[in-house]
């Protein structure tokens, strides 16, 4: 029972950040873009972060797969969202309507995600990745259970 | 119990490790736009960008000859005039949305028909704006083809084509 409910949070971590991953790698200046809509950081770190999260992303999907070093990848994940969260209640008490560029870059406009949803999005992803990373830790704990 | 939530020293440096190979992947694959970014060019051309949202917002005139190939295709004619206008007479097949009161009409019209649905508006002919404003309010409505019948109501009755009295069904 926990050993698939761990394998169903992993595979969905991973299924979410490839995805999101691959979308935003493959047009990184239209991630920029919307990175720099959060109006966060200065200009050119917007290109910085869009050249190297969206590959960050990808590559702990590809691990949490291939259920190969499961752990340093969940607390990257757990660092990333984390993060997310955090720019998105940003976006929320300074009032800005920004779509959270959280998967396609150059979606059309007005399909955006609002950064409430995005919140609450992010909130089942932070909870999928405490799951996996307890019981993942269980796991290791009672090596004997396979 | 903490244990279970506290990641160890190896994985915290297994992590780090993951972040950079990522980072350094990234980096270089898109090291042209990054070097760039830093050294203050523009990477995008905004002023395109710019013209491009402004087409999308506003509506396109259509003209009387290609008025009769578009309402066979299924575009809807919608009044834009005052609706005691609209009921002495307007074009067949029209219905009526009248600018002056959209604010109050724009949840029902936006519930009776679909937003894909090709609309042409019009309202008294060339030098009337209330056609055109009318199509800003539904394009940002999220009215996908609205285009302005600039002739309008004139330029129809003076072709001698057919006008219908009465209000919307």
């Amino acid at each position: 029972m926990k050993q698939s409910l761990y394998h169903l949070c992993r595979l969905s971590l991973a299924g979410v950040f490839i995805y999101a991953g691959y979308l935003k790698g493959s047009d990184p200046v239209a991630f920029a873009g919307q990175v720099a809509a959060y109006q966060i950081l200065p200009y050119a770190f917007n290109y910085l972060v869009a050249a190297t999260l969206p590959f960050v992303e990808l590559l702990c999907g590809v691990l949490l797969l291939l259920n190969q070093r499961v752990r340093p990848a969940l607390l990257v994940l757990f660092g990333l969202n984390t993060v997310f969260m955090l720019a998105l209640f940003s976006l929320v008490l300074r009032g800005l309507e920004v779509d959270c560029g959280c998967f396609q870059p150059a979606g059309e406009e007005g399909t955006g995600t609002s950064p409430q949803m995005a919140l609450l999005r992010d909130a089942g992803l932070m909870l999928a990745i405490l799951a996996a990373w307890v019981l993942r830790q269980q796991h290791a704990k009672e090596p004997l259970d396979g | 119990m903490s244990s279970l939530f506290l990641p160890s020293g190896r994985v915290m440096l297994e992590a780090l490790v993951l972040v950079l190979v990522a980072a350094s992947a990234g980096l270089s694959l898109n090291y042209s736009m990054v070097m760039k970014a830093f050294s203050g060019r523009n990477v995008v051309a905004v002023p395109q960008a710019a013209t491009q949202r402004a087409a999308l917002q506003f509506p396109m005139p259509v003209d009387y000859e290609e008025l009769d190939q578009l309402l066979a295709a299924g575009h809807l004619l919608v009044d834009a005039r005052d609706p005691n206008i609209y009921a002495d007479s307007h074009l067949a097949g029209a219905i009526s949305l009248p600018l002056a009161e959209v604010d109050q009409l724009l949840a029902e019209f936006s519930a009776r028909v679909p937003h894909d649905k090709p609309l042409i508006l019009y309202c008294n002919g060339f030098g009337c704006p209330d056609s055109f404003d009318l199509g800003v309010r539904l394009i940002a409505e999220g009215y996908l083809q609205v285009q302005v019948y600039e002739g309008g109501l004139p330029e129809w009755r003076d072709r001698g084509r057919q006008l219908e009295s009465g209000v919307t069904p």
